[in-house]
């Protein structure tokens, strides 16, 4: 009779030959580079079999995680055989990892417009299925989700940059509000604020190194720059850029800007105080009065941005976001599915835009980038509050529309902030002239992010 | 010579053969912290090495780039600002934290409530980091901030804390020292008292005052504790991500961009191949200033 207890003789040398066999393995095969091909392939845009299954679908947490279960919700009313698992994740931080390691993956997921280009090779090829919907969306957001000449993501939302002021200053100041068409007459109007009130520095200055290249972005996406043309090849010296750095490094040393980082403690005291009336920024700034603000909250306006020449473009694009679908996901049909309701359907897009639970009066930080969904006359969210009633979507529509197109994200944009972005802060720190953070960054970019490695 | 090779085997294959048995239970009972240390540590260290000499991005087939990764960082200027801001950060926090930690305990040795000081000091350690820092923000605001407010009401100029790169170093080097000087207290509390209250009385019969015990028997025996607290510290310092990437994002001007936060970059960008070989260059510094470190103080317990 054998001792169970007793332990089975083997040699040393067979045990260590066997872990190092073991490790051998798993060390070979773990080495094995992920692949980008999608195993579950994309249906073509004519399937028209009542979609069954389960997905889980990543949106950023916050009150947009709300708003996105609700319209959910919509989809799975309409699709009662499919299970969405829909969880609230911070996308930005997790989804390049996840995509990178393989586990966990999800089978879509909500995604910034500028961090899109950094995970392109992992994400299923949407050409085909867009293609139908081409002609109906928003050209600037169609440049954006195209990498390549791949549609990579389901283009979400628009976010149109506008003009915000403070109605009760400026108007105190004896500026009317409809002269300000163009940059240079707004720099007047911050001259005629800070005559009546010295203490103000009128225009908002951004000093995030991220946000600031957005924001530059969009003055020079307003005047049709870009920082690479469609060829690839860099052209961030050129006039658009230089035309609003030039007027930036103007703001600065004249003293009417207000050096803060967006919502910090700085920008929102100035803005809540008065001293800070002007902020250029993207439509989500009304964020800002509507929750963050208090004693100025009702006195802030939007009207479209200014022209940097007379009788010039007055809308620029300012960040966004859009759905992808990884290359790896389990079901990237049915997360496409789901997508193609939530933009493309008007029950899908009211949805969301809508009167809701967690916005009464809609979600009114962006607009689709849907073209038959930015009729003027038919708001998917009502006049705001925090605007003194003013009707935003007219503004953001007629804004979203005059967007111009034929923008392309360079697939180093988030790391040229370290050198752009970084660059727009000595700027408005005046450490650097407009030339030289041209100059200085073409050159850092080339060398760092376009060089032969 | 043949002959003598053949005589050698003859020998050789004349001894009986004896193969050592060993059991198999020691080997099961370690075999669950090997594999968790073969898959959690082992494995992701050498795959780092291996990523570390390819231009992988996370898809595709691995390219063999050589030692080109580690060229690019060694002669990148953005590389070593990096290094140099955790070297500052490293100045600011470790020697403060040593010194502050090492009177708060002593202070504390034969403090009534113990406990109770004891639990308040832990409590920075175990506060979330994300909240202090929104909290670190707004103190630190520069036009709006309580401590430029305490500055100007003393007549004293308001500082740039976060928007200039030195203070904003400082500014961060402070969040630092109060987060983690409680468990630095508490370590060496633990380690002051293992000394035997006879040493102190033999001193103080011998005529020595407080400051001549401090120095001659409270620091040279709790040296290997106020080593731990040193390596611990450095390790905090050269991986410092949160702080930096909360506070300031690691700016102004890229001047907080530590060590830790550069490396992240890397791996947010999809530069994997980049980012292990920064890994690599990282884990040999951190080795040789810790070594160094505790050289340093292991001399001074020696002599």
């Amino acid at each position: 009779m054998t001792n169970p207890l007793s332990p089975t003789p083997f040699s040393r040398r067979t045990l260590l030959r066997g872990t190092g066999a073991a490790l051998l393995a798993g060390g070979l095969g773990a080495c094995a580079p992920g692949n980008t091909t999608g195993s579950n392939p994309l249906p073509s845009a004519g399937v028209t079999k009542p979609p069954s299954g389960e997905i889980t679908i990543w949106d950023r947490t916050g009150d947009l995680y709300k708003v996105f279960d609700k319209a959910i919700a919509s989809f799975t009313a309409k699709y009662p055989q499919v299970k969405v698992n829909h969880l609230a994740v911070d996308v930005n931080a997790k989804l390049p990892a996840t995509l990178i390691s393989g586990a966990g993956v999800p089978d879509g997921a909500f995604y910034d417009d500028a961090l899109l280009t950094g995970v392109a090779p992992h994400l299923h090829d949407l050409s085909q299925l867009i293609e139908q919907y081409k002609s109906d969306i928003a050209p600037y957001k169609l440049g954006v989700v195209t990498v390549d000449g791949k549609v990579i993501a389901v283009p979400w939302d628009l976010d149109p940059g506008l003009l915000f002021y403070r109605e009760d200053v400026v108007t105190r100041a004896g500026v009317d509000p409809a002269s300000l068409t163009t940059y240079d007459a707004l720099l007047d109007a911050a001259r005629t604020v800070r005559d009546k009130s010295p203490a103000a520095r009128p225009i908002h200055l951004e000093n995030d190194q991220f946000l600031g290249q957005l924001w530059v972005d969009m003055f020079a996406n307003q005047q049709g720059g870009a920082m690479i043309d469609a060829d690839g090849k860099l052209t961030i010296d050129s006039a658009p850029y230089r035309t609003a750095l030039t007027w930036l490094d103007k703001v600065r040393s004249e003293g009417l800007g207000t050096l803060a980082k967006y919502t910090q403690p700085t920008d929102l005291q100035t803005q809540d105080n008065g001293t800070q009336v002007f902020v250029p920024w993207a439509q989500w700034f009304v964020f800002t009065p509507q929750q963050l603000l208090k004693t100025s909250k009702g006195k802030w306006r939007a009207t479209t941005l200014p022209a940097w020449q007379a009788g010039g473009a007055r809308a620029g694009v300012m960040g966004g976001s859009s759905f992808v679908i990884p290359a790896k996901a389990k079901n990237p049909e049915l997360a496409w599915r789901l997508y193609e309701h939530l933009v493309f359907s008007k029950e899908g897009y009211t949805t969301v835009y809508g009167p809701n639970q967690v916005y009464p009066g809609g979600l009114n930080t962006s607009i689709p980038s849907y073209l038959p969904a930015l009729d003027p006359d038919t708001p998917l969210f009502k006049p705001i509050g925090a605007l003194g009633g003013q009707d935003l979507w007219k503004i953001a529509v007629e804004a979203g529309k005059q967007a111009p197109g034929g923008y392309t994200i360079p697939t180093w944009w988030g790391k040229a902030v370290d050198y752009f972005g970084v660059n727009v802060q000595k700027l408005l720190a005046g450490q650097l002239t407009p030339d030289e953070v041209l100059k200085t960054s073409a050159t850092q970019i080339q060398k760092n992010l376009m060089g032969p490695s | 010579m043949a002959t003598l090779t053949e005589a050698a085997t003859t020998r050789r294959s004349a001894r009986p053969v004896r193969r050592r048995r060993v059991s198999a239970a020691p080997y099961l009972f370690v075999a669950p912290f090997i594999l968790v240390f073969a898959a959690f540590s082992a494995y992701p260290i050498l795959f780092a090495l291996q990523l570390s000499f390819t231009n992988w991005h996370g898809a595709g087939a691995l390219e063999i780039v050589g030692l080109a990764n580690y060229q690019f960082l060694l002669t990148s200027p953005d590389f070593w600002q990096s290094m140099a801001t955790s070297g500052a950060l490293w100045l600011l926090v470790v020697p403060a934290q040593v010194l502050l930690a090492l009177t708060i305990a002593v202070a504390l040795r034969k403090a009534r409530f113990r406990g109770l000081f004891s639990a308040a000091l832990i409590a920075p350690f175990v506060t979330p980091l994300v909240a202090m820092a929104q909290v670190w923000i707004i103190l630190f605001d520069k036009d709006f901030g309580a401590v430029n407010h305490g500055l100007t009401s003393l007549g004293l100029p308001a500082i740039s804390w976060l928007t200039s790169g030195v203070w904003a170093k400082v500014t961060i080097a402070l969040l630092v020292l109060w987060r983690t000087t409680g468990y630095a207290v508490i370590l060496l509390m633990a380690g002051l008292s293992s000394i035997p209250s006879d040493v102190y009385e033999a001193a103080r019969i011998d005529g020595a005052g407080a400051w001549h015990q401090f120095w001659s028997i409270t620091v040279p025996l709790v040296t290997r504790t106020l080593s731990f607290v040193v390596v611990i510290g450095t390790l905090t310092v050269f991986q410092l991500f949160a702080e930096p990437y909360v506070v300031t994002g690691g700016g102004p001007f890229n001047e907080t961009r530590t060590a830790g936060l550069y490396l992240y970059k890397h791996i947010t960008n999809s530069d994997l191949g980049l980012g292990a070989a920064n890994s690599m260059l990282l884990v040999v510094m951190v080795l040789a200033l810790s070594i160094a470190s505790i050289r340093l103080l292991r001399s001074r317990e020696d002599s």
